[in-house]
Parts: structure tokens; sequence; C-alpha cells
């Protein structure tokens, strides 16, 4: 730490992190192509703006695949293209789901928009008939109102009250209106009303992990640096051979597949390569193939297993003992058939570790609070206290692994384990 | 725990403004917060000092300084999580101090609800302190995520503003405690308390994916949790924050945490070496080991007249063979807080004499708090009435007293013992069975007049008149019903469901066996001969 770090190593790292916290550079190597998703969004709104009709549409797929992000870049385009013709108005369904919020808040965004004052004692009603006013205004002036609503399927939750007055407003108003839903819940128009319903389009665009050489694309957009004066000279061809030199090797082809066989989205993607270039060596200002084993490792956690290590001995005797109980085919059992189990093992084996009931009990209680152990869900009778069931919420080999890989197990537990 | 105390006294200092020392006498004149105020307030520190500061989080504190990175530099969503005591909230705090960050800190224990949460970062953002001139009221009104989100925003894009322009002009020296950069830091810390909110699934949504609705880059999230991020995990998934995990500390680090700050580092080691490995196979946590080795630690010192001596190893003897019968009760006391004042702490080391030179198990012999005769009588009463069948009420408190009469001996077959196990284990998960109120009435009048008789003049109960009370039992009578609801109030007795029959309540016991012998055994009263064996 005492050793010199090089500044335009600094730079590079807060460039490439930068690069990894913005979604619109992220995507947009991935909208380049033709038949991408980004030219079909666009040109479906594209086509309603100037052709002056309402349309709405689905933009579906898991989360992190990058469907917000390819919306701002189209949103960002239109706005240049057509400057006055567009207004956007954001709603997200975390936030919004209660219809009250969602006509306040568009109601405000449509004030701000043109600059009207907005009251923020206005009503339900008086939002909504402001809103279809709105519409009607905006539909004869010929400018188009995009609403982007994020988490769709929190819409529609409840009476979907805000999507029907939206979609009958677009078809009995004179409006110019494209509605555009955001969803990670692939039978997200499956959730919506009949009467609903009839009045969406259907237009569904599909959001799909990215093919294996869309992927190596995009590894070079992020890492590579720019050739500008910004940086020393010999420093931009040396990190940019070394990330080549690093991307060709077979080892770190393997390290992607492994990562791609858990999680092949493009956020966990850009979550790993942020880990790996957090532990940029500072001194050098060049990434490493060890930078990248370490992201992957330190992504592949395995919590039960760390909980069962962080356990103390006398908590292992305890899920010792649960474990057996279980083994015996007791399919319900509580603290003091516990204790029981606890005082037989003790009683045949005189192990050096028998303690008082009250310990055992404060170590019941910090394995329930790492969530190793719960209380079953019992509607029909209200026990108390120690007579409520417990269950293990660890299998069998996780325990196994665990109490190995344990610091300072004793061997009598693994025996008593076993059989 | 002197290292607890000096980062609390520090992390308490961050939610008022510690550049300024703060006269509690007027408010009117308090000072008004500015941006300065963000940061720890204290001098910044240096890398080492933090490292000498945490023994055994070298490699948590490196990791959190590289994710939280450079100057200037964005960041995704963190989460640290780890067991409770591991250091969480204050290895952040003192790795914010040394980068000298602005931060704002909330807590979820502290702020309970989504209300007052909002509103308590809001008021840190807009630099707003409550006073008496504003009615100690908050500088926005804020219950919901959506106007949390636009609030937000705004008090962002004012910090923000504000730390560019006070950082255009060049500081030469920096470790005075000004803040740096450009990026603000929101921490929330005790998330996993939120789960236990009303919605407060919706609310650690949103939590998580605050940092893509705002889409602010100058604004890093950092989320401390106790629980691992996968019970967070529910239906509507969530792009989930990068984790930092803080181990349990082992032994080697216990060592190193005890060692610190302590006077005389030889004599406290060689305590160490006796007491810290059985003491770390129960719990291994600081907080629950602290409180018994610093009471341990007084005893241990006991035999030396001068506590500033390094022992030598026949001193260490003869140290450990005094501390060494002290060491097994206390494993069985380690998680009791003692209820003797340290003053009295020879009244406590007397009973604590007397209690392990018996050998016996049931060392303390007396309830550790007053109950009233009547009382411990309906405690007893209860006990048995929730353990014995009702069929045998008859039979158990008759004029005889008690079953010793029932006993058969017959050789028991296989069949018969596997059902007894079976009922024995079915009665250990039903638990304590349910009485009506008039049985335990019964039962209360039965077993108080034995115990006023004397044992061996059972023939005297023959004569007694049954349905004709004395009056003593008539006053008895109306505070048993006070009694009975201030043990429920005490949860000694429990109301269960009624009866779908009778419609009236039934009540539980949730007294433990030995508690109900020591309560027998104040009253000398036989108990062994009213409970129900199979």
């Amino acid at each position: 730490m005492g050793k010199e770090i090089i500044p335009a190593a600094e730079k590079s790292l807060n460039l490439i992190r930068g690069r990894l916290c913005d979604p619109s550079y992220v995507f947009r190597p991935l909208s380049a192509s033709s038949d991408s998703n980004y030219s079909k969004l666009k040109f479906i709104v594209s086509t309603s703006i100037t052709e002056g009709c309402n349309n709405s549409i689905l933009l579906l797929g898991p989360r992190g695949s990058g469907k917000a992000a390819v919306l701002d870049l189209v949103a960002g385009d239109l706005l240049e293209e057509f400057p006055d013709s567009v207004s956007l108005i954001r709603l997200n369904g975390l936030l919004h789901s209660d219809d009250n919020c969602a006509f306040k808040e568009i109601a405000r965004q449509l004030c701000m928009e043109h600059h009207l004052l907005f009251s923020k004692m206005a009503s339900l009603d008086e939002n909504s008939q402001f809103i279809v006013a709105m519409l009607r205004e905006c539909g004869l002036a010929h400018k188009t109102i995009i609403f982007v609503l994020d988490e769709f399927d929190m819409f529609a939750q409840g009476k979907q009250r805000l999507l029907y007055s939206l979609l009958d407003a677009m078809q009995s108003v004179t409006s110019q209106a494209v509605v555009i839903g955001i969803s990670s819940r692939l039978d997200a128009d499956q959730l919506l009303e009949k009467r609903v319903r009839s009045r969406f389009s259907h237009r569904k665009i599909l959001f799909l992990p990215p093919s294996r050489e869309e992927f190596d694309g995009l590894l070079e957009h992020l890492l590579s640096l720019p050739a500008d004066s910004s940086f020393p000279n010999g420093y931009v061809s040396r990190f940019n051979e070394k990330i080549k030199n690093i991307t060709s090797d077979t080892r770190f082809k393997d390290i992607l597949r492994t990562l791609f066989n858990a999680n092949s989205t493009v956020n966990s993607l850009l979550k790993f390569i942020f880990r790996a270039v957090s532990l940029m060596n500072l001194e050098s200002g060049l990434l490493s193939l060890e930078n990248f084993k370490a992201a992957l490792s330190s992504m592949q956690r395995q919590p039960k297993l760390e909980a069962v290590r962080d356990c103390s001995i006398l908590e292992l005797y305890l899920l010792v003992c649960m474990r057996r109980l279980e083994v015996k085919e007791q399919s319900a059992y509580n603290i003091i058939s516990v204790m029981k189990e606890y005082k037989t093992i003790h009683d045949s084996f005189q192990t050096s570790d028998y303690y008082a009931q009250n310990v055992c009990l404060r170590a019941f209680e910090h394995l329930r609070e790492r969530q190793v152990i719960c209380y079953t869900e019992n509607r029909g009778q209200s026990q108390t206290g120690e007579y409520r069931p417990m269950k293990l919420l660890i299998s069998a080999s996780e325990l196994h692994q665990g109490m190995r890989s344990h610091a300072c197990c004793p061997a009598i537990l693994l025996k008593l384990l076993d059989h | 725990m002197p290292r607890e105390e000096s980062s609390k006294a520090t992390r308490r200092s961050t939610r008022s403004s510690s550049s300024v020392t703060v006269e509690n006498a007027e408010p009117n004149e308090s000072h008004q917060p500015t941006v300065d105020d963000l940061t720890f307030g204290d001098e910044s520190i240096t890398v080492d000092a933090v490292l000498s500061n945490f023994p055994g989080r070298r490699s948590q504190i490196l990791d959190l300084i590289r994710l939280v990175g450079p100057l200037d530099c964005p960041t995704l969503p963190l989460m640290i999580y780890g067991s409770a005591s591991t250091g969480k909230t204050s290895v952040v705090l003192q790795v914010l101090r040394h980068l000298s960050r602005p931060f704002v800190y909330s807590s979820c224990r502290t702020c309970y609800s989504p209300r007052i949460l909002f509103e308590s970062i809001l008021n840190q953002l807009f630099l707003h302190r409550k006073c008496s001139s504003n009615g100690y009221s908050s500088a926005k009104r804020c219950d919901k995520p959506s106007d949390f989100v636009n609030l937000l925003r705004e008090a962002l894009g004012n910090v923000i503003e504000s730390l560019e322009s006070g950082s255009e002009t060049s500081r030469p020296d920096k470790s005075d405690g000004k803040p740096m950069g450009k990026m603000v830091y929101l921490i929330f810390d005790n998330v996993d308390l939120i789960r236990d909110w009303d919605k407060g699934s919706m609310i650690l949504q949103f939590l998580f994916s605050l940092y893509d609705v705002l889409k602010m880059p100058q604004l890093g999230i950092i989320l401390i949790s106790g629980l691992p991020p996968d019970v967070y995990y529910s239906n509507m998934g969530y792009t989930d924050p990068l984790p930092l995990y803080f181990p349990e500390y082992s032994e080697e680090d216990l060592r190193q945490i005890f060692l610190r700050n302590q006077v005389n580092r030889k004599l406290y080691s060689a305590f160490l070496d006796v007491v810290l490995k059985p003491f770390c196979r129960v719990t291994r946590r600081v907080e629950e080991l602290s409180t018994t080795f610093s009471s341990l630690f007084r005893k241990y010192c006991e035999p030396l007249d001068d506590l500033g001596i390094s022992p030598n190893e026949d001193m260490k003897r003869r140290l450990y063979s005094h501390l060494k019968p002290l060491i097994a009760p206390c494993l069985n006391e380690i998680f009791r807080v003692s209820s003797h004042p340290h003053d009295g702490v020879t009244r406590g080391e007397r009973r604590q004499k007397a209690s392990y030179g018996s050998e016996n198990r049931e060392e303390l012999e007396t309830l550790d708090f007053h109950m009233s005769t009547s009382a411990k009588y309906l405690l007893i009463a209860a006990f048995l009435a929730s353990r014995n069948p009702a069929t045998l009420d008859a039979s158990m408190f008759d004029s005889t007293g008690g079953m010793d009469n029932r006993k058969r001996k017959r050789k028991a077959s296989e069949k018969s013992m596997e059902k007894k196990e079976m009922a024995e284990q079915e009665a250990v998960m039903k638990g304590p069975g349910s009485f009506p109120l008039e049985r335990l009435l019964a039962i209360f009048q039965c077993i108080a007049s034995v115990g006023d008789s004397s044992f061996g003049e059972e023939e005297e109960e023959e004569d007694e008149d049954p349905t004709g009370y004395d009056k003593e039992n008539n006053n008895l009578m109306s505070d048993i019903l006070l009694q009975v609801s201030s043990l429920c109030d005490a949860h000694f007795l429990i109301k269960s469901g009624s009866c779908p029959l009778e419609g009236s309540i039934r009540y539980r016991s949730m007294v433990s066996e030995d508690l109900a012998l020591k309560a027998a055994r104040s009253l000398s009263f036989p108990l062994a001969k009213y409970l129900y064996r199979r």
C-alpha cells in the first residue's frame, strides 16, 4: 500500500467503472445491428409518431437484459430527431402502483414538461380529467406522448384503473400516445383484465441473453481504453494488449463459461467485470487473469456453508442432534426433544461439551438468527416457548460439508452425523 | 469493551455536527449544518490506523476500500453482511472516515418506519436540523417511495452542487476532515429489519432498485445487513447488490481484540490462554464474551497484590488453579447477566462459593424472586393441572394423597414399551396441556389444604367438611383470581384457545419443572407424589 500508484491507473479505473455503471454505454454495441431489439422498437415508435397513431408495446425479458437501457437509447434518439413533437412520461410500478400516486405523478410530469403549475392538493378525479384533457390537446397539436411503465406487472395488480384509463383515452379521444410496458414477467400480458387486454395491441419484444460472439464484442467495448491524449502514450497500448491476451486465454474462456452457466444475463457479466476491475493492481495499472479468477470466486458464494462455518461448537452439537432426530424419522421435533437427544449423546459418549439449558436456549436463538433453523408454521395448535416445532433449513450434505471445513469441529461430531 | 466504546462514541458524533462543540443549553443559537458536516467529522486516519483498529478484518477492509474505489469513481450498490457484532457498521464508517467521503447514515433500527427513514435521510441531505425554531419538524414530509425519489433527487442535486463548488478551491491538506470528491454515499444499516415492517417486501424491493431508478452516477449506496442476501429473494426478483461477507472472528482474532487497550498485556494474555478456548466452544461473539471475561478477569487477579507485574510460569500455574473451579459454572452462566451489582460482588461470590461447593446439579435451591404463598401454590397447581390428565384428578387428590398405591409391577412387553415411547414423544411435542379455570381452583384448594395440615396426619382430612369453607379460605378466594391474572402477566400461565363445547377460557402452564420443584421445595410440598409419570 505504500508503493507508488500511477495516476493513469486511477483514471482508467474511473473510466471503466463509469462505463459499467452506465447502462446506455453498455448496450450501445448490442443495438448496432439492424435486426436487434433497438431497431425494432425504434421503428415501431417512430412510425407511430410520424403517422400520428396510437400504439402499445410490451418489452419482456429477464432482469438485467437491458430493456430499460435500450428504451433509454431509443428515447434519446427520438427526442433528438423530433424535438418538439415528443414528450416522455416515466412511471415505475414499485413506486406508483397505487392509482392516486400514479395519476399524481403523470400530472406532475405533464405540468413540468409544459411549464404549468402543479397543485399537490388535486384529487384523483381532477388529475385524471387533466390527463385526458392534455391527451386531447396534444393530439390536436400533433404531439406524441410516450408513457413508459416500468415494472408493468405491478400495474396489473388490483383494479388496473390506470391502465384502463390510459388505453381507453387512447382509443376514444383524439390523442397520439404510445404506451410502452417493461416487465421481467414473460406472461405480463396474461395478467391484464379482459377490457384492458382488448384495448392492448399485443405487440411484444423479447429480450434474450446475447450470444457468445456478442459477449466477446461487449467485453472489448467495455474494457479497451480509448487512444486519446489524456492517458500516457505507452500505457493505453500496453493495457489493451494485456486485455487481448487475457480474453484469448482458454482459462479465461473457462471462467466465462462457468459464469454463464449460472446466470447468462448482461447484468451478471457487468458485476463480474466490476469486481475484477476493482481488484486491479494500481501500481502497474494493468489487469491480470488472477483478478478475474478472484472475481469469479467472490461471485460463487455458498451462504449456508458460511453460516455453518460461523457456528460455535455447541451450536454444531445442536445441529447434529436435530439431524439425528430427522434420521430417526421423527418428523417434528422441538427444543425439548433436541435437548433430550443432546443428553443421550452426552451420556453415551461422555463428551466434554455439556452445557446447561439456558446456554443451549441462547445457542438456539443464535441459530435462528442465522436462518439455519426456523420454527415450522403451525396453524392448528398455538404452541409457545420451547414446545414449538422446529426444522432445519440446511440439508444434510451442506451440514456435512460445513462441518468438515469448520476450523475446529470435534471429530466425534462427524462420527455422530455419519451413522 | 474499549474498542466498541470508542467507535460508539464516534458513531454518535456523525448524527450531529461534530466539528463544532454542541451547546445543549441554547438551541436557538445552534450551528446550522453545512455540507462539511456530511463527513465523519474527525480528522481523517490512515489505512494502517484502520487496519490496526480492527484486528482480523484486514481482507474485508481492503476489499471495501477497493470496491468503493478512488475519488469520484462510480460504484454499483454494495451489500455488507455478517452476523451480529462482527464489526460491519464500524468498519464502514471508519473506512469512509479514512477516505473523507461525504455520507449519510441511517439505521433501520432507529428509523422503524418508512416515513421516519425517508425523512431522516432527507433531513441530513437538506442540511436541516430539527430545533425548537422549526417546531422539531422535518424538512419535507415524505412517507411514500414516489415522493422520496423526487425529493432525494432534488436534495442530492443541491449537495453535489455545493460539493463541486467547494472542491474548486484546492486544498493541500487532505486530512482535515473536510469532504473530498463529488460523490455522496447513502448507508442503510440493519436492512434485515425491514422484512418485519408493514409492506416490508415492497420497501426492500424499492431499496435494491433505488440506484437504477435514480440513475445518478454521483450516488453510492451501501446496505448493511445482519442476514445473508439469500433471505431477500422473493417472487419479484431484483438486481442484487455486490455482496461482501464479514465472517465471525476466529480464536486468534478474538485474542487480539481482547488484548487491545489492556493495561497489562502479559497478564491478560496469560488469562486468555486459560479462558479463551473453553468459552469459544460455546460462542464466538464479542459482546457475549466480553461481559463474562471482565468479571472472570477480576477473579483471576484476586491473589495478586500488584496488577502491573508480568507473571512467570509458576505464578501462571497458581493463578490457573485459583480460577479453574470457577470456569465450569461460569460456562453454564455465560449468557446470564448477573443481577447482583458490582458493589455486591462479595455477596455473589459467597453464593457462588457455596454453590460450587456442593457437587450436585440443583445448586441454587431457592427461587430468585419473591412470591407469596398462595401464588406458589397456584403455580404448583397449574403445573400439576398441565402435566396430569384430568381423569386422574379424583384418585390423585383423594384423602390418601398421592398415587403410591397405584403401581402394579408387571413385566413390560416390547409393544407396550414402544407405545410408551411414542406416547412420550407425542407428549413432548404437544407440550403442556390446557385446563379450565375451575380445575385449577379445585386442585389449588386440595393442595393448599394439604400444605396447611402436616403430612403425617392425613386422617384428619377425612373429617374435613367438603362444602363448608373456613373464613380464611373465603378471604383467599378473591385474592386467587387476582393472582391468576398476575401469573398470566408474568407468563407463567397463558390463555390457550377456548373449548368449543363449554365456551370457557382454558389456561396452560408455562412453568418448567425446575421452577415448580423450587417452589414446592420452598413450601415443603411433596410434588413428586402428585406428578403422574407414565
